[in-house]
């Protein structure tokens, strides 16, 4: 079937919440990943939303082995990531680019756009010399839309977006498969957006990248991806193709978040439906038992607190599935003697 | 892209990047990011950024933002003066540090001794400009023991955490624990006097002072992102740790090391005071306070001027040292050269 290059298997990323005081005593656990299955096709691009602290940026990160896995598995294109020793992820790392949310924190002030640049390159012995290696940012930096002759300057002589370009060419210099972009627009003014947006977009078609687009921000999420996954308290609750996704969510969660987008039209926008969720997020310390959003769901009924639901095929359009036991109780029953009750 | 000013696209926005006001009203909203006509626009947005002064050097800017601070300045000079004479010291001499006579003992300043001789005749003049070579010798000898071991211990500590980082800095605080001058009396008394010793004892009295600096800096900068854009591209550990982390968790350090030039020329005068630093008859400036100190009532000049030779230099030191605090702070650079001028 499909050509998968990223799949996680049950991932989990848990934190041990230290108490405070003398000793260092473990008081809990945060579950910012907690049983992620994914799998990124090759050459496809793969939104991923979330509100904040819903894991979506640690999921980015551990996909990378950015953050260490507590547990389960990632293999990229066949290879166990989890498994793999320290210098052979560092030369694996070559393959997998990340962009990172704010480009004033993302590169080393004292570093040239050059030094930053063709780090990726000095790492992986590629381009041999040092002529070639100039020629070689060079290109990078005309590949992402910047002149060639700025290579010699310091990060904070550029604008956010120059900067978030130059985020871009470290994160494309050693010829990655896989690029994630965690929050790669957020902190760029709207205008900036579109454009680093579009820059993303083309160069994904141009050098075939496969992308993991990770955002809050649903409309660009929507421009921009093959096909959307929802997380929500460390766990991915839905996921389908964009249009399927943006158009019919199946998932109440899913449902909130897209009628929170604004409708660019004055007169839908005044009569467009809003659901309003109630509450905050749980924390991912103390994750309700059974379904996680049931705190805050309109819908919720029996079987919620007592089975975790499990990602089942949902709508019309082929190859989109959400957890919800609206769509029929399937999943996994509560043990009893654990998951925290946290009051409905 | 050679494209040379940025040319608007069809699309109603402008794609010079700087300046993007009152858009905010359009908002992200699909429609909108569909309307962006994918390449054409995408394309005439990556125009070439326009062209920012070129930013002097790093060092170089440092340099010029210490000039304008008067102490810093001004201490910078007269250490710099400092080391040319001790560079130079047996050439400025008028004569050897050990030329006794008799005669001529106790005498008070003239132009023939201008900070007059002491009570075997020698001229104090000579041995304060041959004591500085020995006061500036061990004094960066310790200091760059200190930096070495304790810049080195931070930083593994600060970095590498956990386990690496209990056992390193329970060690300095071990070496911590001892009052200053006892640590460096005991280490002398363990190997001997002498002016390479004197260093070892001084430095191993500063290797703490170094490692927590350098901790404390390096559990800031090793958190920064671009520390994780590194390591996401493949950064080995030594790269991470000399390309980004050491570079950016210097400036503290290098504060670090002017004032600590200063306290390592009072110890190796305090030391010597003592009579376990530089021996007899050999000049230094604690020493020759030492030996001054019976005559204080009698000649003065015997203790003033090598007193106020230590003085000078640890002032100066001190100084400098402010100064590059004032000018590598982050902060304190934004407010100078952003602000001010």
């Amino acid at each position: 079937m499909d050509d998968v290059l990223v799949s996680a298997r049950g991932l989990e990323v848990h934190f041990p919440v230290r108490a405070k005081g003398v000793g260092r005593r473990t008081a809990g656990v945060l579950r910012a990943v907690d049983g992620v299955d994914l799998d990124i096709r090759r050459g496809e691009t793969l939104g991923l939303v979330g509100e904040s602290g819903c894991g979506k940026s640690t999921l980015g990160n551990a996909l990378l082995r950015l953050v260490p896995p507590t547990g389960g598995t990632v293999t990229f294109d066949g290879i166990d990531v989890t498994s793999l020793d320290r210098r052979r992820m560092r030369q694996l790392r070559r393959r997998a680019g990340m962009v990172f949310q704010d480009p004033f924190a993302s590169l080393d002030p004292r570093r040239t756009v050059a030094q930053t640049v063709s780090e990726p390159l000095e790492v992986h012995g590629l381009h041999g010399g040092r002529r070639e290696r100039a020629q070689r940012v060079g290109e990078l930096l005309e590949l992402v839309g910047l002149d060639p002759a700025v290579a010699g300057r310091y990060p904070h002589e550029f604008s956010g977006g120059q900067r978030q370009r130059v985020g871009i060419a470290r994160a494309l210099a050693g010829e990655p498969d896989f690029l994630v972009c965690d929050e790669a627009i957020a902190s760029l003014d709207v205008s900036v957006q579109a454009q680093v947006l579009n820059l993303l977009r083309r160069l994904q078609r141009r050098l075939g990248l496969t992308l993991l687009f990770i955002s809050h921000d649903l409309s660009a999420v929507r421009h921009i991806s093959d096909r959307i996954a929802v997380m929500y308290l460390g766990r991915i609750v839905e996921i389908g193709p964009a249009s399927a996704v943006g158009a019919e969510p199946q998932m109440p969660y899913t449902q909130a978040l897209l009628s929170a987008v604004p409708v660019p039209h004055p007169a839908l926008e005044r009569s467009r439906r809003r659901i309003v969720l109630g509450g905050d997020v749980p924390s991912p310390a103390n994750v309700p038992s059974g379904c996680r959003f049931r705190t805050r769901c309109p819908y919720v009924f029996e079987p919620c607190p007592d089975v975790d639901p499990a990602l089942q095929p949902v709508g019309a359009a082929p190859d989109h599935v959400a957890a919800c036991h609206l769509h029929g109780v399937v999943g996994t029953p509560v043990r009893h003697d654990e998951g925290v009750d946290v009051g409905s | 892209m050679s494209a040379a000013a940025p040319t608007p696209g069809p699309a109603p926005r402008s794609p010079a990047e700087p300046d993007a006001p009152a858009r905010s009203s359009a908002a992200p909203d699909a429609t909108a990011w569909s309307s962006a006509a994918p390449d054409a626009t995408a394309w005439s947005s990556a125009a070439p950024a326009p062209a920012p002064r070129r930013a002097r050097p790093r060092w170089q800017e440092t340099l010029g933002l210490l000039a304008r601070n008067p102490s810093a300045a001004v201490s910078a000079v007269l250490l710099l003066l400092l080391v040319l004479v001790a560079v130079f010291d047996e050439t400025l001499a008028p004569s050897g540090p050990n030329e006794i006579s008799v005669a001529d003992r106790l005498q008070s300043p003239s132009l023939e001794h201008p900070f007059g001789t002491d009570d075997l005749g020698r001229d104090i003049f000579s041995r304060v400009i041959l004591g500085a070579g020995v006061s500036l010798r061990v004094g960066f000898l310790a200091v760059a023991f200190a930096l070495v071991v304790g810049s080195l211990a931070g930083l593994l500590a600060g970095f590498y955490g956990r386990w690496v980082d209990d056992v390193l800095m329970r060690a300095m605080d071990v070496l911590f624990a001892f009052p200053a001058v006892l640590l460096a009396i005991a280490v002398l008394a363990v190997r001997g006097p002498g002016a390479g010793n004197t260093a070892l004892a001084i430095g191993i009295v500063y290797i703490p002072v170094f490692a927590r600096v350098t901790r404390a800096s390096v559990l800031g900068v090793r958190e920064e992102v671009y520390v994780r854009a590194s390591r996401s591209v493949g950064a080995s550990d030594l790269r991470l740790l000399t390309r980004h982390v050491l570079p950016n968790a210097a400036p503290p350090i290098i504060v670090q090391t002017s004032i600590s030039l200063a306290f390592a020329v009072l110890a190796e005068a305090a030391l010597s005071f003592l009579g376990l630093g530089t021996q007899p008859p050999n000049p230094a400036w604690g020493l020759m306070l030492a030996e001054g100190r019976g005559y204080i009532d009698l000649a003065w000049w015997l203790a003033f001027f090598p007193g106020m030779a230590i003085f000078l230099t640890v002032l100066c030191f001190n100084l400098l040292g402010d100064g590059l605090r004032d000018v590598l702070d982050p902060r304190q650079r934004t407010l100078m050269s952003g602000g001010g001028r």
